[in-house]
Formats: C-alpha cells, structure tokens, sequence
C-alpha cells in the first residue's frame, strides 16, 4: 500500500518536513506553512486592523515568501493591513541593483506600493565606497547600522505603524547562541522578542520567527515565487559565520534543534544586576534617532567617515582618535533629523510618490517610487 | 636563501610572527622571583605558585556555599548541616577534585565532633568540615554492551585516600526496586510505562518489573534520536546520584566540571531547549520540598580551565582512569557543542569563560509551574500548546482523551524535547539489540512513577479537598523520598 500524507492520509506525500520529519503533501504543506505564521501573528496580537504595514523586501527569499504569506494572510482572515514593500538600497553594484530589479518585479506580481531609500541619499555614501574606505573587515557594522536606521526613517516617511522582516527561525537560534558566545547581554536580551518598539522607535517584528529557513525556501520552490538568492559580495560576518555552521551541524543531529534554542532563548531574561550594568537609552543630539551615547551609532559612523577614520566608531581606540583629533568640523554632511511619523499621509499612493518629506532634512532622501 | 615552497623570492620576515602566549616576562606573575612553569590565559607561574593560584580559587568557588546561609565578605566557621558526596566519574576533573577535596578538607585534620555543627565554634581548620565524605560512580558499561566496567579502577583510585567511602552505582539501578528501597523509596506494585511513540506520552497501567537491565535497554532503544541517548544518561546518572546524596544525609554534592566543561554544557544545555534552568546548570538546592533538607549541588572548578587541571594533575602525579567513550556521544548534542566550543576557543580565547559569564547574569523569565518528574529540575507549564502552536503535528485536535494519564504535562521542556524529537537517523546504540521486545511500552526510572502517582493524587485531592476532614491520613502510602 502506498505511503499517505502524515497530515491528511489521502494524498501522496511529496516532501518531508524539515521541522518535523513528517512526510507530508504539498497542500498541507502550504496549510501548515501559513497557519504557522498565522498562528505567530494571533498569538503575539501583532496587527490591529487598519494598520499601515511595511514588509522590509531585499529581494533575497525570507522577505519574497514574507510579501506573499503576508499578502496571502490579509485577504484570508480579513487582517484589515494596508501593506506596502519598503526597500534599501546600500550601494553595492552586482549585488543590490539586481536584487532590486527583484522587487520591483514582486511589487508588480503583488500589487503592492514599493518605496526604495538608498544609503547614497541618505548618508551620502554607498556600501562600495564605504568599503573602499575602511576595507572589508567592518563593513557590515556600517550596513547594519545604517540599513536600521533607514528603514525606520523610510516608515516614518510613509507613514506606517509597523515594519515586518523576514527574520526566520535559523536567524533568530544563531543570534542567541552568538550573542551567548560573545557575551552580548544587552542583544541577548532582546534578540527572542517577536516584536520591539522603543517609545520613539517604529514597531519591529519577525512573523517567521518560528519558520525554519528551508521551510521557506522550500515553499518558494513549491509556490514558483521568484527570488534573488545570491550572496553579499562583500565579506559576511566572520563570528556569525561559526554560530551558523555550529548550528548547521546541530540541526543536522537533531531537526528541532533550532526550535529548542529559541524556547531557550524565550525562557530566560537578562537578571536584575545586569540590566543596571546597560546603558540608559538616549535621543541622539544631531539626528534624534535612539543612542546609547549623545551621538547615534550612524552618526558616529558617518562621522569618522567623513573625518577619514572609518574605525570612530568601530573600536574605542577609533573612538579616542576622533575626540583627540579636534571638534566636528563644520559643514560636515550629516544625517537628517529624525521624527516619527514625520509625514502621516492619508493615501498611500501620495506617500510613495512624494520623495525628501523627512522634517529638516538636510540630504533630500531620493526616493524610486513606483506604485503598484 | 631556499624556502620551504623553493621559492627564493619569498623573504623570511613575510611569514606572520608566531603570537606570544604570555603577556609581558616570562618570570612567575605571583612570586616575581622564578622562572615561569605554565602560562594561563597569558599569565605565568612558576610550579610552586601555581598549586595555592589554583587551590585559592577552589576555595573561593566553594566555601562560600558551605554554610546554608552565606556569611557574606568576612568568612566565619564552616558549619555544612550534613555529609558530603562527590560525583567521581573517573576524568580529569573529578580526579582532581577529589586530590582537592582530600587535601584541603580532609587530610591532617580530625574527625569532626559530634555536637551540634551550627554551634561550633572552634576553628574549622582542626577538624573535617564534613562529618562523612562520600564519593559516588555510576558505571554506564550496561548501557553499551561492549565497553568495560571500569568500576574496580575507580575504587582502586577512591581507596588510595584515606577517609573516603566509596558508593558504586550502575546506571541500570534507575530501574532497580531494591536500589530505589535502599535510598528510602516506597516499593510500588510494578513499574510505570509509557507509550513513548505518542507525543502526548500516554501512561500505561504498570506490568510485572523486568530485570533493570532489560528494563534500561527498552527505555534506551525506544528513543527517538541518538542525541536523545548521551542525554538520557547524563540525566539517569545524574538523578541516581542526587537519591544517593539524599540516603548519604549529605547536604552539599559536588561536581567536578571545570570552566571549560561548563561552558560546554551551558551552550548544550540551550541547544537542548533548557534554557530555563541556566541556573540550576552552575549551581542548584535539590529536593527540598516539604521542608526537607536540601541537597545543595556545587561545581567548585567552574573557575579553573581544563589546562589548569591538567598541570595539577600531572604535577601531582594523579592517576587518571579516563572515561570510556560513549558510541555515539560525538553525534549528541553534548559532543558537537564540545567540539564546537574546544575549537572556538583557539580563534576566540576567552570564548569560556564569556559564555559563563553572560549566563551567570541571565534568570529565568517565569516563576516555575512545577519540577519535571524525569530531571527534577524547575519547569515552566504548557509545553505541548507552544509545540503544537509553532509546529502543527496534526490537523486534527490531539487524539489523547482527557482520560488518558499522560506524562506529557508533568515533563519540562528539555526532558519532553528528548523523549518526542525525532532524527532522520536511527539510535545506533548497541544497547537497541536488546529492547524493543515489548513493543511501544516503554518502562519509566523508577523517581517518574513515585513523583507521577504523588501528583495525580494532589490533583484527586484538589477536587475533593472542600470534603476532606483529616488531611493527614489520606496522604498515607504515597511517600517519595524527593
């Protein structure tokens, strides 16, 4: 007799599942896959209706299955989200402008408003010439920082209550175990959140938070979405690297390793004496984003990059260098100043269409608007 | 100039400078006399400064657990309310524990009195700390059955101190009544079992006891994947020891795992799902329900590195029995993370000592619903709704009746994670040849059944505690030694 679907026991099973080791059919898989991530969304009451929603699209394949589940989910149980795809451009040509093109090709299959930001309005400076500029050892602490703040700005400047990413189980599991590793407390404690949002801060949040990565390719795979699945072209985090092999290799030995990771993760908080040891959270004085000192760390960043010394604020030596090397000049391009909902459109379309809304902004963000 | 590769274009002063493994001199950082011995996380000591180093920080890591309520900064008598057990499993660290433990606790110092020990107040330094020390070894050769019992070199080892009492064990004894008797617990009318194919992990009514060792091969061949074996032990052994500290009246239970192999069972540990007891990982009270005395667990190497306990043991001349390896321990949990975090640490120094850090400022979010009947350890609730939650199983509610006793609920996370995840691989323990003969029931260690039936009865209590006039008599016959 022939096997049967471990779920519904009448089709033939087509796949087995990386999460459970289940033999499964294709329809069930599709149903398990999105009653999961709906399932993430109720419990955490994620959504209010009439939410204005941002998808963060990268055009790599957690944000492309992130559009179409969530697109998928709104219209079957009647979220009531107004969806929009926000996109960053870092700069980095063979690997950005394709992954791009992307996108704007989702955005169409969608129907969905995209607005892209790059790192060049921004900051006045792309990801290649940041490189060209420190190398490659630190560039994704420039990245990182900066696409943050540029996503938050690019919500502020759409008008939108909520930003989604595709964050997925694997990146969730290998952050605990890193920031375990390196002694990060004050990520540790807030890298399981399902959503963060600071009192000035957008709200963030990783609907495949329990989704394991080959879930999700798998179900691109199956649904024929279209992806862009190349890698950055510049060197990837080194430290994270060996968290991610680590947990390859764990996973490998047991399936439900990376689910066990975040239930730990999930479990435990930072205790009260460590959390006296965390810095209070501040406004920055030449942007108004969120700091942890009286500059943000993109201000920091950009700064010393300005300056020539690209390591101002990667090392506290670099640090040293910039405060011995004289006050901030004048006529120093800066970040412009940050406010939430700096602009609070009432139609979508005229907020994707209108570009350097940013309240006193000094670098007009130019903004590739098209709408879907 | 000829080089290695034949080419004479390549200069001697490209190749990268071989890093220094010590800081500054290579004279004894303590004595600033001698010339340096051994380098420890790029510190240098001459031989003779190195044993009171490493003999200070064992003191510094476990005296202050002696008295049952800390003394605070200035340190006053040790007064432990009962014996002491040490876990001794023939490695590097419990060798050098116990070297430890005999030398600074034991050795050149008289019996202790017999008066009341929280009255003392003589110096603590004339007379042993604690009455009675035990040492304690599981012998886990039944689990795998071509490995040799190594139980005759552990005592050869225990019995060359003097003023030690051995306590062998097997890991099979889990499964023993006439071990479970011998540590007080109440002999039960057949051993509890369980449906371990079901993740709902159904009870099944108690059958006629198989021997212990056709009872561990079952419980051992019936898991789901052979990670869940080198943990099942560790679990088994380590149960088996915390019901001999209790039968020994010992009030403090020490481990030998040093910074090196705690930090590898603290990231295992996470990797497990047992991130909720972080905690009780460094150091846990045991069994302290009902106003009982606790037994308090201690790891006083936690701030010695394996290369450390190496010099001492080899300067010493410490005979080392070794443990025998587990097939399949590589593939578990455990050896990955091992091999993992050992491998880190060339690129990373201090990886180590970070990670015992970080998860020494970390707590546990909840208040704990209960304590796990497998590892005794605190446990959150509602394990089963988050799995059912995050990973759908079944399109259809749970098959399991509300009738049915499961064990389900009354398991922690990390211990339900064990028995229920499954590997695309098969166990190949050597152990699987020998169970399997009694299908999908699976027999349960002996505490489960104990602790399983205590419950269900507080549950039947709760329901009918308006109309119960005599709370004492119904308790009868239901005592546990936990």
């Amino acid at each position: 007799m022939p096997r049967l679907c471990a779920l519904c026991s009448t089709q033939r099973p087509i796949l087995k599942r990386p999460k459970t080791g289940q033999q499964i059919c294709k329809d069930c898989f599709f149903y398990v896959f999105e009653t999961e991530v709906h399932n993430t969304i109720l419990e955490a009451k994620l959504f209010q209706p009439g939410d204005r929603v941002a998808i963060g699209a990268s055009g790599g394949k957690d944000s492309t299955v992130l559009a179409h589940v969530m697109k998928t989910l709104n219209d079957r149980y009647d979220y009531g989200l107004e969806l929009f795809l926000l996109s960053i451009d870092e700069g980095i040509t063979g690997y950005r402008d394709d992954s791009l093109e992307t996108v704007k090709q989702n955005q169409k299959e969608y129907n969905l408003p995209l607005k892209i930001l790059s790192y060049n309005e921004f900051y006045g400076w792309t990801m290649d010439s940041i490189v060209e500029e420190v190398g490659r050892r630190n560039n994704c602490t420039f990245c990182g920082v900066f696409r943050r703040q540029a996503l938050d700005r690019g919500a502020a400047m759409l008008g939108v209550d909520h930003i989604v990413t595709g964050h997925n189980a694997d990146d969730v599991a290998e952050t605990v175990l890193m920031n375990i590793m390196r002694g990060d407390i004050a990520r540790l404690g807030r890298c399981t959140a399902i959503c963060t949002q600071g009192e000035d801060t957008i709200k963030r949040s990783k609907p495949f938070k329990y989704t394991y990565e080959k879930e999700i390719v798998m179900y691109a795979y199956f649904k024929r979405l279209t992806y862009f699945s190349t890698e950055c072209i510049y060197s990837p985090d080194a430290y994270r690297g060996h968290a991610r092999s680590f947990l390859k290799m764990l996973e490998a030995a047991r399936p439900s390793a990376i689910i066990d990771i975040i239930y730990s993760g999930e479990a435990c908080e930072v205790g009260e004496e460590a959390t006296k040891e965390l810095k209070e959270r501040k406004t920055c004085k030449r942007c108004g984003y969120i700091a942890s000192n009286d500059l943000c760390k993109a201000c920091t960043l950009l700064e010393g990059l300005e300056r020539g010394m690209g390591n101002a604020g990667i090392t506290d030596r670099g640090r040293k260098q910039l405060e011995a090397s004289g006050p901030t000049p004048d006529g120093l391009r800066t970040i412009p100043f940050f406010q939430m909902n700096a602009s609070t459109p009432t139609d979508a379309t005229s907020s994707v269409t209108t570009s350097g809304q940013g309240s006193g902004a000094r670098i007009s963000p130019v903004v590739d608007v098209s709408a879907g | 100039m000829s080089t290695s590769c034949g080419n004479p274009t390549v200069e001697k002063d490209a190749l990268m400078p071989r890093r220094r493994k010590f800081d500054r001199t290579k004279t004894c950082i303590k004595c600033k006399d001698n010339q340096g011995n051994v380098t420890i996380r790029h510190a240098v000591y001459c031989k003779e400064c190195f044993f009171p180093m490493l003999n200070q920080k064992f003191k510094r890591s476990l005296e202050p657990t002696i008295n049952p309520i800390p003394d605070g900064p200035r340190k006053k008598n040790l007064y432990p309310p009962g014996n002491l057990l040490i876990a001794f499993s023939g490695g590097l660290g419990s060798t050098v524990l116990l070297d430890l433990v005999h030398k600074g606790y034991v050795a050149s110092r008289k019996p202790r009195e017999d008066a009341d020990a929280a009255v003392r107040k003589k110096d603590p330094k004339n007379e042993m700390v604690w009455k009675e020390v035990h040492v304690c070894y599981v012998e886990v050769c039944g689990a795998f059955p071509a490995m040799r019992d190594r139980t005759e070199d552990v005592r050869r080892v225990v019995e060359s101190y003097d003023g030690f009492k051995f306590v062998p064990l097997r890991v099979e004894d889990s499964f023993d009544t006439k071990w479970w008797e011998s540590v007080g617990g109440k002999p039960d009318k057949g051993e509890l079992r369980v449906d371990i194919t079901n993740e709902d992990l159904i009870l099944l009514p108690s059958s006629n006891a198989t021997s212990p060792l056709s009872a561990l091969h079952t419980y051992l061949s019936s898991l789901p994947a052979p990670t869940a074996i080198p943990t099942t032990l560790q679990t088994l052994t380590r149960l088996l020891l915390l019901h001999t500290a209790r039968a020994t009246s010992s009030s403090h239970f020490l481990f030998g795992t040093c910074l090196t192999s705690l930090s590898v069972s603290l990231v295992s540990l996470v990797a497990q799902g047992g991130g909720f007891n972080i905690k009780e990982e460094v150091q846990e009270d045991w069994g302290g329900e009902g106003g009982r005395q606790a037994v308090r667990i201690v790891r006083p190497l936690k701030d010695i590195v394996m290369k450390e306990c190496a010099m001492y043991a080899w300067w010493r001349g410490l005979e080392v029995v070794g443990q025998e390896v587990w097939p399949d321990a590589r593939q578990g949990i455990g050896g990955i993370t091992k091999d993992f975090i050992v491998g880190l640490e060339k690129d990373y120094p201090s990886t180590v000592s970070t990670i015992t850090r970080t998860c020494a400022k970390l707590a546990p979010k909840e208040t704990p619903a209960g304590i796990c009947t497998l590892c005794n350890r605190p446990a959150q609730g509602h394990v089963q709704d988050w799995k059912t939650r995050i990973s759908i199983r079944s399109l259809s509610p749970s098959l399991a009746s509300p009738q049915q006793p499961s064990l389900a609920p009354y398991l922690c996370y990390m211990c339900h994670t064990t028995l229920t995840s499954k590997s695309s691989k098969k166990p190949s323990s050597g152990s699987s040849s020998a169970g399997g003969e009694e299908g999908n029931e699976v027999p349960l260690p002996l505490w489960v059944g104990a602790r399983v039936r205590r419950m269900e009865r507080e549950e039947m209590r709760d329901k009918v505690k308006e109309f119960l006039l005599d709370k004492e008599e119904e308790e009868e016959g239901y005592a546990e030694p936990i």
